[in-house]
């Protein structure tokens, strides 16, 4: 509740900041209000919450998701560096306004109670996100991207809207917990048809967000087009929160009737995980392969979503930590040397080790550990991810993503192929002081998360 | 700290002090790496001092809590640092200390990039020595698929001129291994509990460690893996799917044919130190494996299947031994002998007899020793002349003769001369085979056609490249010079070695007899 209040403050605040001479204090402000909003975050550590009318919600584990995306967020806005290098045309304050504002809508989704909470949030959120997809206003491709983001996006919301509907329709009520009461009196057969399709069409709205196969297909352009500080805010923001909001879903009201949408998840799950992982074989730009890489991690967090088990939800938290703390790192890497070489392609990082041996490091760290390579949080994500299938019984499902984590390697480790073997004319990056500091924390965390997962686990 | 974590520590610390060193002292950086294996071989050779021949269980056991996950409803799991050394890894950890030693040596004639290859040389050496000595399968698995970082990148930055590909063909292969093994591991967690604490913290402590895997007790009733459970997998008993697929993990790694294909790859491309490490230690993390977790968590199935694997091992065998033979790049016909000897290993391992359990980690020690030497040896030609076909020389005797001398004696070794180390291991694990009540004779009978291989593909390279008149393909005899001292340094010890235990067994199989016996009581009950 703090946190949403702070931010949208926050965000009017650094807009009107905006109007003052001097640019250079924003971004900093802007740090301070995440920070101090990451802080206030966790007042209500060991409470659970209900506030305005049962319309949110809140507990341990719903303050460590916020958590997660406000700490994304932080390391995102470090990495912007005031926006300089973006010219003229860029208006910092106004981003670092919206950014801000998104983030109301990531807690909503997080932390709803009520769904028409989840729509509003998914509405803040989204409508931020298109506009800063469309952001750098001159390029065709990042209008591109915005149209059909917001297009589709707009098509899905609908959909997502007519589903709620639908629920109302057949249980009377918008509150995740009356909602499950209801379903709980009634066997699996003596369900209204209305709550299953409205079921499923809730469904499809979210996982459009979170980029689930078959619903995907607006992610690679959007990704490529986007600048790329935006597209490492997306892919690390609207994931976790989508997912938050998934979970509390189908583990709030809709778990006594997993039987029934399990078939469903499954499928998606597996299609997930194959249109990401093959797909992204085939790509030759590392944005556009980071991109089907946000497809395939979409799919190994369906896995936990699918089987349910009690652990799914520290699952999907740790997991969606592991995937934000790499995604950050990889993209604050591209958006150095793309800089450098006008290029998003895998070439771009020839040689990169040989005179940058840190930013090859922290690619290195961040590769790894999307591919789960043990010591880092990728693996620890993994295995408990696997661990949820394995426990739910569902084998084959363990088996698709199994293999599907094979063929990720090839991919992952063509950039460090690129960046450790192949030569380059790659001259040194100036790195400014701060933003190696944000590079440093983000890759300690990977590793250290990968010796010691049990440091975020034993929160909720 | 415990001997265990200090040989586990040990190359770490090298590896942050090579790291950290100031690029004005590239020059020590070699220096400090052999110091560092010496002090390694050192310290395993202090284990062996203390260690007691005639205790067949763990000892130095060193146990520290690590990872404690509360699963809810459903229990807990806890993951511990658990070291301990029997008589099936003693050996191999001597074994790793000497290979790794002579490997730093051979490291001499690396120029480029120096801080990271040293650095990743000790990083591989220690999580060698921890997945030899780790206690607990989430711990093994951690240094088992770590390993293949630091030999990625090994290969793919100082190999030869196909080394990406080699390299990820390595990575990606022995990869599959690993996740076939990860599959099987998060199956056995689910299903085996820890019963001690289990008892205390009055809920279910799921482990995974070894000792407890081992024990059919620990098992949940009814659960997948439990024996007694009639859970069923794509049709077969869940216990023996699961032995299958974890099987064919460390297979893939030892490797058994058909799974070999990326051996030759890596090992051609690879510069010689790593070829060294890759045939003398990394192939046997194969069979530990076998040993250690497949054979000693699913006896049942390991007996059910001796037939099926004892053929794999003669496939192995007689398939390596006839593709060595027609091979004629020099590294490429003892990366396919490699497959052959290691055959035996698996040959061994599936009697499930003293002879051939003893015989398959004393071939593993021997064949380490053997192939260090032997990629020694290709490595000292290819430096003088970078050119490692066999038909591109003749009669090398004349101007290198202590060269080919040595040369002779590894490759007399290793085809199995008696008096050598090749021979033993051979014998036992044959003798093992013919004995087995779980597996046909003629299994064993096929194999010993490998040896007649291994004397035809090592004798005819023998004549062909060393003996008669002095003639190279491009005229590169005047950079033909004899062995250095260096060369000597890494030869000769390995030589005597080979000779050492070849004439007195004794010191290997003392170390394994008594952990041996014990361990194959599992078997005799079925």
């Amino acid at each position: 509740m703090l946190p949403i209040v702070l931010l949208s403050v926050f965000g009017i605040v650094v807009l009107f900041l905006g109007f003052s001479k001097s640019k250079n204090i924003l971004l900093p402000a802007t740090l301070l209000f995440l920070l101090v909003t990451l802080i206030a975050n966790f007042v209500d550590w060991n409470h659970q919450y209900l506030y305005f009318n049962d319309m949110l919600w809140g507990n341990n584990a719903s303050m460590v998701f916020s958590g997660i995306v406000l700490l994304s967020a932080f390391f995102v806005v470090a990495l912007t560096r005031g926006f300089e290098q973006e010219g003229e045309a860029a208006q910092p304050a106004e981003y670092y306004g919206i950014m801000l504002f998104s983030l109301v809508g990531a807690i909503m989704m997080i932390s709803y109670e009520n769904l028409i909470i989840l729509f509003v949030g998914v509405e803040i959120l989204s409508v931020s996100i298109y506009i800063l997809t469309g952001s750098d206003k001159r390029n065709l491709r990042s209008n591109e991207a915005a149209l059909k983001y917001f297009l589709m996006g707009a098509f899905a919301t609908g959909i997502m809207l007519f589903g709620m509907a639908l629920m109302y329709g057949a249980t009377g009520s918008f509150v995740i917990s009356d909602i499950s009461e209801i379903i709980g009196t009634r066997a699996w057969n003596e369900q209204s048809q209305l709550l299953y399709a409205g079921l499923l069409m809730l469904l499809v709205g979210l996982l459009f967000k979170v980029s689930a196969a078959p619903f995907h297909f607006w992610t690679p352009d959007v990704y490529d087009g986007a600048p790329t500080i935006f597209t490492a805010y997306m892919s690390t923001i609207v994931k976790t929160a989508g997912f938050a909001a998934l979970y509390r879903l189908l583990a709030g009201s809709l778990a006594s009737l997993q039987d029934y949408w399990f078939a469903t998840l499954a499928t998606i799950t597996v299609l997930t995980l194959l249109a990401g992982n093959v797909t992204a074989v085939y790509q030759t730009s590392f944005k556009r392969m980071l991109a089907y890489s946000s497809i395939s991690h979409a799919g190994y967090l369906l896995i936990a979503l699918t089987s349910l088990t009690a652990k799914s939800q520290s699952s999907i938290l740790f997991y969606s930590l592991a995937y934000s703390l790499s995604t950050v790192s990889a993209f604050g890497v591209l958006i150095l040397v793309s800089q450098q070489q006008a290029s998003n392609n895998y070439d771009a990082f020839n040689g990169l080790a040989k005179k940058n041996p840190f930013l090859a490091f922290v690619l290195a760290v961040s590769m790894l550990s999307l591919a789960g390579i043990p010591l880092t949080a990728g693996f620890m994500g993994k295995l408990f991810v696997f661990t949820d299938a394995a426990q739910k019984g569902t084998i084959w499902l363990l088996v698709v993503a199994i293999l599907a984590s094979a063929i990720g390697i090839y991919y992952y480790f063509r950039v460090l192929i690129a960046a450790y073997f192949k030569e380059g004319d790659l001259a040194t990056i100036r790195i400014a002081p701060f933003y190696k500091v944000v590079l440093i924390i983000v890759t300690t965390l990977t590793i250290v998360l990968g010796l010691f997962p049990d440091l975020v686990l034993q929160l909720v | 700290m415990n001997l265990l974590s200090l040989l586990i520590f040990l190359p770490l610390f090298g590896a942050a002090l090579v790291l950290f060193l100031p690029a004005s002292q590239t020059k020590y950086f070699k220096w400090i790496t052999l110091g560092f294996c010496a002090v390694e071989l050192l310290a395993a050779a202090v284990v062996y001092h203390y260690f007691d021949l005639s205790n067949p269980s763990f000892q130095f056991v060193e146990q520290t809590d690590w990872i404690t996950l509360s699963l809810g409803s459903l229990g807990a799991v806890s993951i511990d640092y658990l070291l301990g050394i029997d008589g099936i890894s003693l050996p191999l950890v001597l074994l790793t200390g000497v290979v790794m030693l002579v490997g730093a040596v051979s490291s001499w004639q690396i120029t480029s990039r120096q801080r990271a290859y040293f650095s990743l040389y000790l990083l591989l050496t220690a999580s060698i020595m921890g997945c030899f000595l780790a206690l607990d399968f989430f711990l093994f698995f951690l240094f088992f698929e770590f390993m293949l970082l630091p030999m990625y990148f090994l290969i793919g930055l100082w190999g030869g001129p196909r080394r990406e590909y080699a390299a990820i063909k390595f990575f990606l292969y022995t990869l599959l291994g690993s996740v076939l093994i990860l599959v099987v591991m998060i199956a056995l967690y689910l299903s085996a509990f820890d019963p001690y604490s289990s008892l205390n913290a009055q809920t279910i402590v799921h482990t995974f460690d070894l000792r407890y895997l081992a024990d059919g007790h620990n098992y949940l009733p009814n659960s997948l893996l439990n024996g007694l459970s009639a859970h069923q997998i794509m049709g077969l008993d869940a216990r023996l799917f699961l032995f299958l697929v974890l099987f064919a993990g460390f297979a893939i790694k030892l490797p058994v044919v058909p799974f070999h294909t990326w051996l030759p790859d890596a090992h051609v491309e690879a510069p010689t130190p790593v070829s060294v490490v890759l045939a003398g230690v990394l192939l046997k993390i194969g069979g530990y494996g076998f040993i250690r977790i497949a054979y000693n968590i699913f006896p049942d199935a390991a007996a059910e299947y001796a037939t099926l694997l004892g053929i794999l091992g003669m496939v192995s065998i007689v398939y390596g031994g006839f593709n060595a033979l027609a091979q004629s790049d020099l590294k490429k016909m003892i990366a396919y002998s490699s497959v052959s000897h290691m055959g035996f290993v698996l040959l061994g391992v599936a009697s499930l007899t003293p002879e051939g359990l003893n015989g398959a980690v004393y071939q593993m020690v021997s064949h380490g020793v053997l192939s260090a030497m032997l990629f020694v040896v290709t490595g000292v030609l290819y430096d003088r002349t970078q050119n490692r076909q066999i038909e591109a020389y003749r009669g090398l005797a004349k101007p290198m003769p202590a060269y080919t001398t040595l040369t002779a004696i590894c490759f007399f070794a290793s085809l199995g001369l008696p008096g050598f180390s090749g021979f033993v291991g051979e014998l036992f694990t044959l003798m093992g085979g013919f004995q087995s009540e779980f597996m046909p004779k003629w299994i064993a009978t096929a194999s010993t056609l490998g040896i007649v291989l291994a004397a035809a593909y090592f004798l005819w390279t023998l004549q062909r490249m060393f003996f008669g008149p002095l003639w190279t393909q491009k005229g590169v005899e005047s950079l033909l010079a004899d062995l250095t001292p260096r060369e000597k340094i890494m030869l000769l010890p390995l030589a005597a070695l080979t000779l050492v235990l070849g004439l007195f067994p004794h010191f290997i199989f003392d170390i394994t007899s008594a952990t041996i016996t014990e361990f194959l009581k599992k078997f005799s009950l079925n």
